[in-house]
């Protein structure tokens, strides 16, 4: 490669490597630092250096704040995954209609992903429309309880973020060769075993895709939480929102995020596989 | 579209940038020629034409945002440096806020309305020469509840009814939540005792199962619509709440004792436009404006001149105007000390997240 | 297999598109609780006279539009800078520091993003005297829609044949040419693609924004948050429902043209 390519593709790189610069590497090094300082009376940082913010995360009241995270996120992406994987299929086997079905998938994903939350306030609210409808079948007598817990948080995000499982799912079901599945029949397999012993273990990929496309952004939600949670769902992405404004504990809040971003980025090391690079 | 990729993005991008920034100041601010003015102040405190009123006399430009708590405003503009030019701070942030001198003083001689405040309002404790703020709206914290609830609740201790299961809401906001508490063990809303704080600190959680939300001036609609059954409000909501469902909805002072609660109007030092916001806050004390102010939004002023214009229905409302038998059990908030503040923030924290 | 799939394909697209059409059903409904009143448009009506929502909209497009042009111009830069391997030891340290620095803006939660350039433009703005505004959202959206132009432009990158570069050069092309009249075009339907990702991406943008904006940059999901919050609201059905058309229509045009 001449010096020339090699200058030109430092000019390539330069613009993306001085925008992440300034508007991650930076910012997350002043966050990193906050981390270990002391909190202002009335919010910013003072001068104690501290490791008091991370030893305070030791407190299980904390420690549950981060395992009822993971659980929601959890179940969240079980669900994804459950729900994805069956609409995956049928789109990859759906021929010359594919390219329809898949539009319908994304173009929910494409709508704002906070008007989404908002649809299911609307329907969840006790004088909303499923209390209502339930309601007037004379199914129940007083409305079911359905927003502000636990259950309409994962059914937000559920909704949220489906069609960021079916795609990648559908993309591994869609290479799936043929003839794998057929041999397997050739071979005696019926339907469900050839599921269970072929198309599922060379899923794989697609499953382990679509698993962190779904758990990361779901381990750092703050929306979903805040508007059907009811503010007392409190997950790990309202609790740094509250230090950097109601509770005015910014080494606090940064000591949390830092931690976020660990968890996060060590899931994300040890899910990744040889030939499965994003980037 | 097509990318050029000629290796001298630098300039480029300034370009860009300028055009953004330019692109921007065109965008974000039609009819640049008048003179502008941003103001910062609760939801629903203002009568629909008020502002816009101001504007036409003025010639002025007004910039409305609102916020829906103290702790919002001040994370804005704790900077110094968030672009806004009045303000409407509740008592106890007068001064802390003049503390870490966030506010201009105030000069009265651009003020020649200030004669209309009531009496009572002239000298305020937080701010007996009202060098940094003038009282705007006031009132006190207490319980909206649905007609049907039975018995009807009178007390905060009635908030920790396991009847009220997933049908309550709470204040957003910790110095009500924590007063609530304490008031419910005869102490002091202000008090500053770790050991009384911690109490209060276990008594919100033990509250939290019955718990549906915590919110603040966002209950209203919810109350209005049947979602909620109870609820620790403002009196300002409550009286929005009930004119909206006048025979749903009714309001109570807790006989413990309640807080009251009194916001201001003030003007903060990074503003370089100190002859508009007196101005505006001139205009916000003539008589009539406050009076409109109070019959579209159902707040108490603290414009005595006001007053006299009032509808007898809205000046004899006991949410908002209530008696001074009542008034008596009412506690002003007072600014806490930075240690004090600190632990209670630390518990409002663990509040929120058990 | 087909048949039952089918019909789980069925509850699966309903799931998915049914509260929207709820939501869009309900803004033309004339009460405004959920029992049906008959067909209204004052809703819209109410939502085109409100100051702060028209405003704020426009924001949200100026900003969306600038933050666009930006990311997609840098990350397709940048996509094709990655891929293009480099043997020299500074151009590897730049590589692997890049494509590091992209995984990671991918994992950071959103408030995280957010907090964190909140924090550096404050600290930043004591020393030039700046405050938050239109250009902190801007910079702010373009810092968190790079990764994603990366990503789709990286993804069409891998299918095309490097054999095709070394072809022009060995025609004598220069590297710059090669790059603009080979590739480029290639890349088009990626870097359409990627645009209209970082285009939804920033309108759609809460958490972040609301963070950085200031007294002039209100954008549109920061209004509607905050009519979300409280409670539910026909106008705000009345604003989904329009973003929704609107944004929906975008993308299914947008998919006729690159199928035509």
């Amino acid at each position: 490669m001449t010096s020339a390519a090699g200058r030109l593709q430092k000019a390539f790189l330069s613009p993306a490597a001085i925008l992440m610069l300034t508007t991650l590497a930076i910012p997350l090094g002043v966050i990193a630092a906050y981390s270990f300082m002391t909190r202002g009376a009335y919010g910013g940082v003072e001068h104690p250096w501290t490791l008091e913010n991370y030893t305070r995360l030791f407190d299980p009241l904390y420690g549950a704040i981060f395992l009822r995270t993971f659980w929601i996120s959890g179940v969240a992406t079980v669900l994804c995954l459950a729900l994805g994987f069956p609409l995956a299929l049928f789109i990859a086997r759906s021929g010359s209609r594919k390219n329809l079905y898949l539009s319908l998938v994304i173009l929910p994903f494409w709508t704002s992903f906070l008007i989404r939350t908002y649809a299911w306030m609307f329907l969840l609210r006790d004088t909303g429309l499923i209390n209502t409808i339930l309601q007037g079948l004379g199914l129940i007598h007083a409305p079911l309880p359905m927003l502000y817990n636990d259950g309409a948080v994962i059914l937000g995000l559920v909704y949220g973020y489906l069609p960021f499982a079916v795609l990648p799912l559908y993309a591994t079901l869609e290479r799936l060769d043929a003839t794998l599945l057929e041999a397997a029949a050739d071979l005696g397999a019926n339907p469900m075993t050839a599921m269970f012993r072929v198309t599922l273990p060379l899923s794989m990929p697609g499953i382990r895709a679509a698993a962190i496309l779904v758990f990361i952004p779901c381990l750092g939600t703050y929306l979903t939480s805040d508007l059907l949670g009811g503010s007392k769902t409190i997950l790990i992405g309202n609790l740094v929102q509250n230090q950097f404004t109601t509770s005015r504990d910014w080494p606090f809040g940064a000591a949390i995020s830092v931690v976020l971003m660990i968890a996060a980025m060590g899931i994300l090391f040890a899910a990744r596989r040889e030939g499965e690079e994003l980037l | 579209m097509k990318r050029d990729g000629h290796p001298i993005e630098i300039g480029r991008r300034r370009f860009l940038g300028g055009l953004a920034v330019g692109g921007a100041a065109i965008a974000g601010a039609c009819g640049r020629g008048r003179p502008r003015l941003n103001v910062y102040n609760w939801s629903d405190y203002v009568a629909p034409h008020t502002v816009s009123n101001f504007e036409r006399e003025s010639g002025v430009e007004v910039r409305y945002g609102t916020y829906e708590s103290d702790q919002e405003m001040l994370a804005k503009v704790m900077g110094g440096n968030s672009g806004w030019d009045v303000v409407f701070p509740s008592a106890e942030y007068i001064a802390p806020m003049r503390d870490l001198e966030l506010l201009a003083t105030l000069d009265h001689t651009r003020l020649p309305n200030l004669t209309a405040l009531e009496t009572s309002f002239r000298n305020p404790p937080w701010d007996p020469e009202l060098r940094w703020n003038v009282p705007y709206m006031h009132g006190s914290t207490g319980i909206v509840y649905q007609n049907a609830v039975s018995p009807r609740p009178t007390s905060w201790a009635n908030l920790w009814d396991p009847r009220l299961g997933g049908k309550l809401t709470m204040l957003d906001d910790a110095p009500e939540v924590i007063g609530a508490c304490l008031k419910r063990r005869g102490r002091s809303i202000n008090s500053s005792d770790p050991s009384e704080l911690r109490d209060a600190q276990a008594d919100a959680v033990a509250q939290k199962p019955l718990v549906r939300a915590y919110l603040n001036a966002e209950v209203r609609d919810q109350l209005v619509a049947g979602d909620v059954s109870v609820a620790q409000a403002w009196a300002v909501t409550a009286a929005q709440a009930i004119a909206a469902a006048p025979d749903k909805l009714a309001f109570a002072f807790p006989t413990e004792g309640f807080p009251r609660f009194c916001d201001n109007v003030a003007i903060l030092r990074e503003s370089g436009r100190s002859d508009l916001a007196h101005q505006f806050i001139n205009y916000l004390l003539r008589p009539d404006v406050a009076a409109a102010i109070v019959v579209t939004t159902h707040t108490a002023t603290a414009n005595g001149e006001a007053l006299k214009l009032l509808p007898p229905e809205i000046r004899d409302n006991p949410v908002l105007f209530p008696s001074a038998e009542i008034l008596s059990r009412g506690e002003w908030f007072v600014a806490q000390s930075s240690t004090s503040q600190r632990l209670r923030d630390r518990l409002w924290t663990e509040i929120k997240g058990s | 297999m087909k048949k039952p799939l089918a019909w789980y394909a069925v509850l699966a697209y309903a799931f998915l598109h049914v509260p929207l059409l709820i939501l869009a059903i309900f803004s033309v409904n004339s009460s405004r609780f959920t029992i049906w009143e008959g067909f209204s448009l004052h809703w819209y009506r109410a939502a085109f006279v409100d100051r702060d929502l028209i405003e704020s909209a426009a924001n949200s497009l100026v900003i969306a539009v600038f933050a666009t042009i930006l990311a997609t111009f840098i990350g397709t830069l940048a996509a094709y800078g990655l891929w293009k391997k480099t043997p020299s030891r500074q151009g590897r340290w730049l590589h692997s520091g890049l494509s590091g620095s992209f995984y990671l803006s991918l994992v950071t939660p959103e408030i995280v993003t957010g907090v964190s350039l909140l924090v550096f433009f404050e600290w930043l703005f004591r020393f030039l005297h700046m405050r938050l505004g239109m250009h902190t959202v801007i910079v702010a959206h373009v810092a968190f829609s790079v990764a994603y132009v990366v990503i789709v432009v990286m993804a069409r990158l891998r299918s095309f044949d490097p054999v095709l570069e070394e072809a022009a050069l060995d025609l004598g092309a220069t590297e710059y040419v090669v790059f603009t009249k080979v590739t480029l075009p290639y890349l088009a339907p990626a870097i359409a693609a990627a645009a209209m990702l970082a285009f939804t991406v920033s309108i759609d943008d809460y958490v972040i924004t609301s963070l950085v904006a200031g007294v002039d940059s209100q954008t549109l999901p920061m209004v509607i948050y905050a009519m979300a919050r409280r409670g539910v609201n026909p106008v705000l059905n009345a604003v989904s429902t329009i973003v929704v058309v609107a944004l929906g229509t975008m993308v299914v045009l947008s998919e006729r043209m690159r199928s035509a």
